[in-house]
């Protein structure tokens, strides 16, 4: 009875560790109730401090959208995300517009060009379990006319 | 029938209460209209929906919130889900002062390329509480 009680806690374990790499999370109340009203909920540790600095400075002009917040949470926010913010310089954006789907890490995962009318920003568009960030790969559903990589 | 009337109570007061933040809201709006311009009369349900439904450039209020505001809608630049805007459909709608500003600003700005004056969010406010399933 103990050996397999064993087994069973290992194996937990094991599984945790292997889905583990790719779940985020949880994060704040806050950031979910500001930040996930548009979109999924982005891992902070997809993009650099100062990527994270430069969305946050530019809420009013949003991507196109007016995302802007009191000064009370956008500070709060811009403190979490920059403290769990990614340390590699590949996780940093490439264009001016601070987007963690235009990294070199991310174009490397998933090519240049998303499939036809889907915007790389619309991540559970693919990762089924984006909204509880879930990014393994058991949770991929991929639209078709996708080549990732190499195109 | 003590019974009947603890339940019609039980099941009034959340729609009461959410309306109740509503009509705060919407007293505040008036006065300021009123402030803004001397002759106005009372909002009104018909410019609500009509102010709901106009394009102003790409975008009216229904692009993200569809043309039945009882219904879910979805973001149009992120196909995100958006619960129903009506109260009658979705009692968290109008209970918290601040989040409505706070869209009213974010929303406007995108849709009218300004800020809403008092009028047209109190038309609105208007317009969507009579909205039912
Ligand atoms: C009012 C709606 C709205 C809110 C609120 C909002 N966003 Fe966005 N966000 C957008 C839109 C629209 C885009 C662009 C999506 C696209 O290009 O398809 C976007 C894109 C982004 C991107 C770039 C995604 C990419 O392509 O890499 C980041 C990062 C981001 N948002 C972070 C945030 C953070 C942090 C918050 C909270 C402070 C927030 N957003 C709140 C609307 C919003
Ligand atoms: C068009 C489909 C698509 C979209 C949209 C998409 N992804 Fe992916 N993503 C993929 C595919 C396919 C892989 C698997 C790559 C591989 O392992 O070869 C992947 C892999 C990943 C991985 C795991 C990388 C690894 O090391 O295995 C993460 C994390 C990830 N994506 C995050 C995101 C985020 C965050 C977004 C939104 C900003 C996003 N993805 C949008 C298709 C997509
Ligand atoms: C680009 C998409 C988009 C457009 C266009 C849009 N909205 Fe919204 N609206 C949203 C989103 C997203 C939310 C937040 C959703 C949530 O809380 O679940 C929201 C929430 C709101 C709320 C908050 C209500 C509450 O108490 O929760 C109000 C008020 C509102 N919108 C009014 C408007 C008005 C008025 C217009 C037209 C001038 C408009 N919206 C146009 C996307 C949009």
């Amino acid at each position: 009875m103990k050996r397999v009680w064993m087994v069973g806690v290992v194996w937990v374990f094991a599984l945790s560790v292997w889905a583990g790499e790719h779940r985020y999370g949880p994060y704040p109340k806050l950031y979910g109730q500001e930040c996930a009203s548009c979109h999924v909920v982005y891992p902070p540790e997809l993009m650099t401090a100062a990527g994270w600095r430069q969305v946050m400075q530019q809420l009013g002009k949003h991507y196109g959208s007016d995302a802007s917040l009191d000064a009370g949470p956008q500070a709060e926010i811009s403190a979490f995300l920059e403290r769990q913010a990614s340390r590699r310089a590949k996780h940093a954006p490439t264009e001016a517009s601070a987007r963690l789907s235009r990294s070199n890490w991310f174009v490397h995962e998933h090519g240049q060009t998303p499939p036809p009318k889907v915007s790389f920003a619309h991540c559970e568009a693919c990762h089924t379990g984006a909204e509880q960030m879930d990014y393994s790969e058991r949770g991929l559903r991929l639209p078709a006319g996708y080549r990732q990589r190499g195109d | 029938m003590k019974f009947l009337l603890m339940l019609l109570w039980a099941l009034s007061t959340p729609i009461l209460a959410n309306t109740g933040v509503a009509v705060q809201i919407q007293a505040r709006l008036a006065a300021e209209a009123r402030a803004a311009d001397a002759t106005f009369q009372g909002f009104s349900v018909q410019r609500g929906e009509a102010f709901y439904r106009d394009r102003h450039g790409d975008w009216s209020c229904a692009t993200c919130h569809t043309d039945h505001p009882a219904k879910g809608g979805r973001h149009a630049v992120t196909q995100k889900a958006i619960l129903p805007l009506a109260p009658s459909a979705n009692p968290e709608r109008f209970t918290d002062p601040k989040k409505v500003e706070k869209w009213f600003k974010r929303n406007c700005n995108d849709v009218l390329n300004r800020p809403c004056t008092a009028r047209e969010k109190g038309d609105f406010i208007a317009y969507i509480l009579t909205v039912r399933p």
